[in-house]
C-alpha cells in the first residue's frame, strides 16, 4: 500500500477536474452593493468566447435551501459581488480578460450594511416581493416578516418571562456583536459542470450533494433524477461549500456552452461568496440572590446577507444556544435572519452558536460580578442535569455539561486562583431532523461502503473504515469508501451540524445486520432523527443529540500596548465513544484554533459594503506561531455511550473564554475580535470608570442598539 | 521560452513564459501537489525547494529556477523520513497545505536537526493550515528530528 496521498501530495481536490473538451469560466460581479442591471453588452467579448447573459436565464426559477430568493444570475445586484453574467473561454486567463470587456450599466439603489439599521422603519428592502419558502426541502419552517427585510423569526418562549424578571433579586443588562468571518477553507470554491442529452452532472467540492441537487433540479426545472452531483474531497470548508454556490451559474454557462466548464474562483471571490452571520446580540439576565437563575432574554439581529441561504436555521440555532445549557424556569428568545447588502452569510463551523454563547456566556460572568460570586459556582449552580428540561420543552439524556465545566476549570487550576482566568460551557444541537443511509456491499476481498458523507479533512471516510472494520470483522484497509455520487449513494441530509459520524455510525450498524440478515452480499440501513422546533414558540425537539463542551482561558495583557497573551487555552468535549482518535484530536485542535483567529484577529472588514480586506495577507489565519503558549484539550469519554460528532463543539467557547478571562481584570470587551486596540479601549473604560467610582454599573450598555426593540 | 533544469531529480526541459510563475509552470508539468491558494506568498501551499530552499511559486518567477535543482513533494520517494513521521504523528486534516509544510519542515531539518519549538515555529511562519493542524505538524516535525512521540 502506498502513503497517504495527503502527504504525498497526491490527493486530487475539484481545482484539479479536467473534462475532455472543457472550457473555462469566469463571473462578471456587481461592483456595486445595491444596483439594477439595465443593460449588458457583450460585443467586445471575442467570438472565441461563450457568454451567459440575462436573457439566457429567464425560463430558470429562483431556488434557495430555506428560502427561494436567489437568481441563477441576478437582474438586481444585492450585494457588491453578485454574479450578473458570466462569460467562458478556452482558458481561464481569456475568461478572465473577457469578463473584464463585457459592458454592465447599473442604476444604484441605496443600500444598507447593519442589521440593526436594516429592520429600521424606512430602510429599503432588499427583497421587495418578499419570498418563498423552499417548501418540503425545509427542514424549519420558515417565518418571513411581509414588508421588512427579516427573511425569518425565531422566537422561543418558556415559561413566563415578566413574571420572572419580578423573582429576581439582581437583573444585568449587556449587548456584544460580532462581525463577519471568511472560511478562507485553503482549497477555493471550484467545480465542473457538463450537460448531456437533458442531464446535469456536477463535479465539485461540497458537503451537501443532495442538496445541492434539489436545488438545482428547482433552478432549472428539472427532476431530480436528472442531476447528478459527484462531491470531491474538499481541501477545507468548514460551511463554505454547503448548498448552492458557485454551482448554478457555471451549469447555465454550460447549458449554453454546450461543453463541460470549470471555474475556479479567486481568493478575492471567496471572500463575496459565503461568509459567517455578522450579529447583534442583547442579553438580559435575571437571578435571585443566591445565583438561581430565574429569567432570560435574548434578543438577537442576525445578518445574513444578500440571500438568505440557510440564516433561517442559523438564526435558530444561536436564537436556542444562546440559552445556554442552564436550568431558567423563564426565557424568551427573538431571533430575527436580517437580508444586508452585505454577501450572504451561511453554515459556518458552529452554525451560529458561537455568536449567542459569546454573548450569553460573558453575560454570566458579569452577573456572577454582580452576585459577588464565583463564575464557577454561579454556573455549577444552575447547569443542566439528566432528566432536566431545557427551554425547549425536551427532556436532558447524557448530560455532561457538569463534566466539561469542572475539567475545564481545573486544566487552568481556576478554583486555586480565578485572576486573569475565564471559563464557558455550551450546549449545541446537531441538525434535526434529518436522515441518513448507508449501504454495505461485499467486493473481492473486502466491502464496499457507499455512503454521501462528503470528505473535507474531518476524516470521516477513516471513520467509516474503522467502523465497518469492527463491525464487519476485517481490517479499515479492506474496506473502500468511494465519493459521494448521488447517483449511486444512498440518501443523506447532508455533511453538517457535526453529524456523519454519529448518524453514519447507527446506520452502519443497521447495514451491517441487513447484510447478515440476508445472506452476506448486500445491506442498507438508514436512520431518521425526529424533530424540530415549532418557530413561533421554540418549543419541540431541537436536536436528539447534544454537543457539550467547555473551555477555559488564562491570559495576561500588557496593559501598555492592549497586546492579550494567551498563557493557557483548554478546550473539552464530549465525545461519547471515540470512533477515530486522532481525527477526534485534530478536530478538536482546528476547531480551538479557529476559534482563536475569531477571538483574537479575524473579521472581514467592509466599506460601503465592499471588502477591503479580500486576501490572506489582511485577512489573518491562525498560523502557528499565534497558538497559545499551552494549548491542551480533553475529550470526555464514557463507556457504553453513544458516538458524539466533535467537528466544531470546541470553537465556539473559545472567544467567551477568553473574554471572561479578560472581565477578571476588570477589562470588558463587547466585540469581537479582540484586538489589541479594544483591549487598549478597554483598559481605558476600566481607569476612567475607577476614576468615577460613583458610577452605576448597571447603566453601562456599551454597544447601542439604538431602540429596535423586538416585542410583539 | 525554455527553462532548463533539474525537476525532482531528472533534468527536465520546460515551456515557459518569461513572465511567467513557476506555480503555473509546475501544475502544468502535472505536479499537483503545487497549489495556488493565497498567490501573495503568504500561505505557503505552493511551496517548492529551489536548491533545498523553501520558496513561494507563486511569487516565483519561472526563469529564475534556470539551471537549479527544484523539488516538489512528488519528488520525494514517499518513503521520505519527513513524509513517515507526518503520517505517523497524523499531521494533516485536509491535506491541502500538506506538501508546503512536508518541504519546509524538510527544509529545516537538513539545516538544523534538532529545532526549538521557536525554531519550528518561524520555519513555519509563512506556512497556513485552516484545519488547524499544528499541533501534530510540530509533532512530526520532532519526530522527524528523531525525538521521542509527543514530546512537548
Ligand atoms: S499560493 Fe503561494 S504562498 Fe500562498
Ligand atoms: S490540513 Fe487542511 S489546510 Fe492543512
Amino acid at each position: 500500500m502506498g502513503i497517504d496521498p495527503r502527504v504525498a501530495g497526491a490527493q486530487r481536490y475539484s481545482v484539479d477536474l479536467e473534462r475532455p473538451g472543457m472550457l473555462h469560466a469566469a463571473f462578471v460581479r456587481s461592483p456595486h452593493p445595491h444596483a439594477r442591471v439595465l443593460a449588458v453588452d457583450a460585443s467586445g467579448v471575442p467570438s472565441d468566447c461563450v457568454t451567459l447573459l440575462p436573457d439566457d436565464v429567464q425560463d430558470l426559477h429562483l431556488y434557495g435551501c430555506q428560502v427561494r430568493d436567489e437568481p441563477v444570475l441576478t437582474p438586481l445586484a444585492r450585494h457588491a459581488g453578485d454574479i450578473v453574467a458570466a462569460v467562458a473561454a478556452p482558458t481561464a486567463e481569456a475568461a478572465k480578460a473577457a469578463a473584464r470587456l463585457l459592458d454592465v450599466r447599473y442604476e444604484e439603489l441605496p443600500a444598507v450594511f447593519d442589521p440593526v439599521q436594516a429592520v429600521s422603519p424606512g430602510t429599503p428592502l432588499i427583497h421587495p416581493d418578499g419570498a418563498l419558502s423552499a417548501g418540503e426541502a425545509v427542514s424549519i419552517g420558515v417565518r418571513p416578516l411581509a414588508g421588512t427585510n427579516v427573511c425569518h423569526r425565531f422566537r422561543l418562549v418558556h415559561g413566563d418571562l415578566t413574571a420572572g424578571f419580578g423573582e429576581a433579586d439582581v437583573v444585568v443588562q449587556q449587548a456584544f456583536r460580532t462581525p463577519g468571518a471568511a472560511h478562507a477553507p485553503m482549497e477555493p470554491h471550484a467545480a465542473v459542470a457538463e450537460w448531456e442529452d437533458g442531464r446535469l452532472t456536477i463535479w465539485t467540492g461540497t458537503q451537501t450533494p443532495f442538496n445541492l441537487r434539489g436545488d438545482l433540479a428547482v433552478a432549472f426545472g428539472l427532476e431530480e433524477e436528472r442531476v447528478r452531483i459527484i462531491a470531491i474531497p474538499m481541501g477545507g470548508s468548514f460551511g463554505a461549500k454547503t448548498f448552492v454556490r458557485h454551482e448554478a451559474p457555471l451549469a447555465a454557462l454550460a447549458r449554453k456552452a454546450g461543453r463541460p466548464v470549470k471555474v475556479v474562483l479567486d481568493r478575492t471571490e471567496e471572500f463575496v461568496t459565503l461568509n459567517r452571520h455578522p450579529s447583534v446580540i442583547r442579553v438580559r439576565l435575571g437571578a435571585k440572590r443566591d445565583g438561581t437563575l430565574v429569567a432570560k432574554e435574548l434578543d438577537c439581529w442576525v445578518d445574513t446577507g444578500a440571500y438568505a441561504d440557510c440564516g433561517p436555521g442559523v438564526a435558530t440555532k444561536l436564537g436556542y444556544a444562546g440559552v445556554g445549557p442552564y436550568r431558567i424556569p423563564h426565557v424568551r428568545v427573538d431571533a430575527l435572519a436580517i437580508y444586508t447588502n452585505l454577501p450572504p452569510n451561511g453554515a459556518f463551523r458552529g452554525y451560529g452558536a458561537m455568536q449567542s454563547i459569546w454573548a450569553s456566556e460573558r453575560t454570566m460572568d458579569v452577573l456572577a460580578e454582580r452576585l459577588e460570586m464565583s463564575p464557577l459556582e454561579l454556573r455549577r449552580k444552575n447547569l443542566l442535569r439528566d432528566g432536566d428540561v431545557f427551554a425547549t420543552g425536551e427532556v436532558m439524556h447524557d448530560v455532561q455539561f457538569e463534566r466539561c465545566l469542572q475539567a475545564a476549570a481545573d486544566a487552568v487550576d481556576y478554583e486555586r486562583d480565578p485572576r486573569g482566568k475565564g471559563l464557558c460551557v455550551l450546549l449545541k444541537g446537531m441538525q434535526t431532523p434529518s436522515r441518513a443511509a448507508i449501504s454495505v456491499e461485499r467486493a473481492g476481498v473486502g466491502y464496499v461502503i457507499r455512503s454521501a458523507a462528503c470528505e473535507m479533512g474531518q476524516g470521516v471516510r477513516r471513520s467509516l473504515q474503522l467502523m465497518g472494520a469492527q463491525m464487519l470483522g476485517c481490517e479499515p484497509g479492506q474496506i473502500d469508501v468511494p465519493e459521494p455520487d448521488t447517483d449511486t449513494s444512498p440518501f443523506d441530509t447532508r455533511t453538517t451540524s457535526s453529524r456523519s459520524t454519529h448518524m453514519m455510525g447507527r446506520a452502519l450498524e443497521v447495514a451491517v445486520r441487513d447484510l447478515r440478515a440476508s445472506g452476506g452480499e448486500r445491506g442498507y440501513g438508514e436512520v431518521h432523527n425526529e424533530g424540530g422546533l415549532d418557530p413561533d414558540t421554540g418549543q419541540g425537539v431541537a436536536s436528539t443529540h447534544w454537543h457539550q463542551g467547555a473551555a477555559a482561558a488564562h491570559v495576561t495583557v500588557d496593559e501598555e500596548t492592549g497586546k492579550l497573551t494567551i498563557e493557557h487555552l483548554h478546550g473539552v468535549a464530549y465525545a461519547g465513544r471515540v470512533v477515530n482518535r486522532e481525527g477526534a484530536e485534530l478536530q478538536n485542535e482546528g476547531s480551538m484554533i479557529m476559534g482563536l483567529g475569531t477571538a483574537l484577529f479575524e473579521a472581514i472588514e467592509f466599506a460601503d459594503g465592499q471588502v477591503t480586506n479580500a486576501n490572506l495577507s489582511d485577512y489573518n489565519l491562525p498560523a502557528i506561531g499565534d497558538l497559545p503558549k499551552r494549548f491542551t484539550h480533553e475529550l470526555i469519554e464514557r463507556e457504553g455511550a453513544e458516538v458524539h460528532g466533535l467537528g466544531e463543539t470546541v470553537l465556539p467557547p473559545v472567544p467567551a473564554a477568553i473574554g471572561n478571562a479578560l472581565f477578571s481584570l476588570g477589562l470588558e470587551l463587547h466585540e469581537l475580535p479582540m484586538s489589541a486596540e479594544r483591549v487598549l479601549a478597554a483598559v481605558d473604560a476600566r481607569d476612567a470608570r475607577a476614576a468615577a467610582a460613583d458610577s452605576a454599573p448597571e447603566a453601562r450598555v456599551p454597544v447601542a442598539v439604538d431602540g429596535q426593540g423586538l416585542s410583539g | 521560452m525554455k527553462l532548463a533544469l533539474e525537476l525532482n531529480g531528472r533534468p527536465t526541459e520546460l515551456e515557459c513564459e518569461p513572465d511567467e510563475m513557476l506555480l503555473e509552470v509546475l501544475r502544468r508539468e502535472g505536479l499537483g501537489s503545487v497549489r495556488a491558494t493565497c498567490g501573495i506568498g503568504v500561505c505557503g501551499a505552493c511551496t517548492v525547494l529551489v536548491d533545498g530552499e523553501p520558496l513561494s511559486g507563486c511569487l516565483t518567477l519561472a526563469p529564475k529556477v534556470e539551471g537549479r535543482e527544484v523539488t516538489t513533494v512528488e519528488g520525494l520517494a514517499g518513503a521520505d523520513p519527513v513524509q513517515r513521521a507526518f503520517i505517523e504523528a497524523h499531521g494533516f486534516q485536509c491535506g491541502w497545505c500538506t506538501p508546503g509544510f512536508v518541504l519546509t519542515a524538510k527544509a529545516l531539518l537538513a539545516e538544523n536537526p534538532q529545532p526549538s519549538e521557536a525554531e519550528i515555529a518561524e520555519a513555519f511562519g509563512g506556512n497556513l493550515c485552516r484545519c488547524g493542524s499544528y499541533v501534530k505538524i510540530v509533532d512530526a516535525v520532532r519526530r522527524a528530528a528523531g525525538e521521542p512521540a509527543g514530546a512537548r
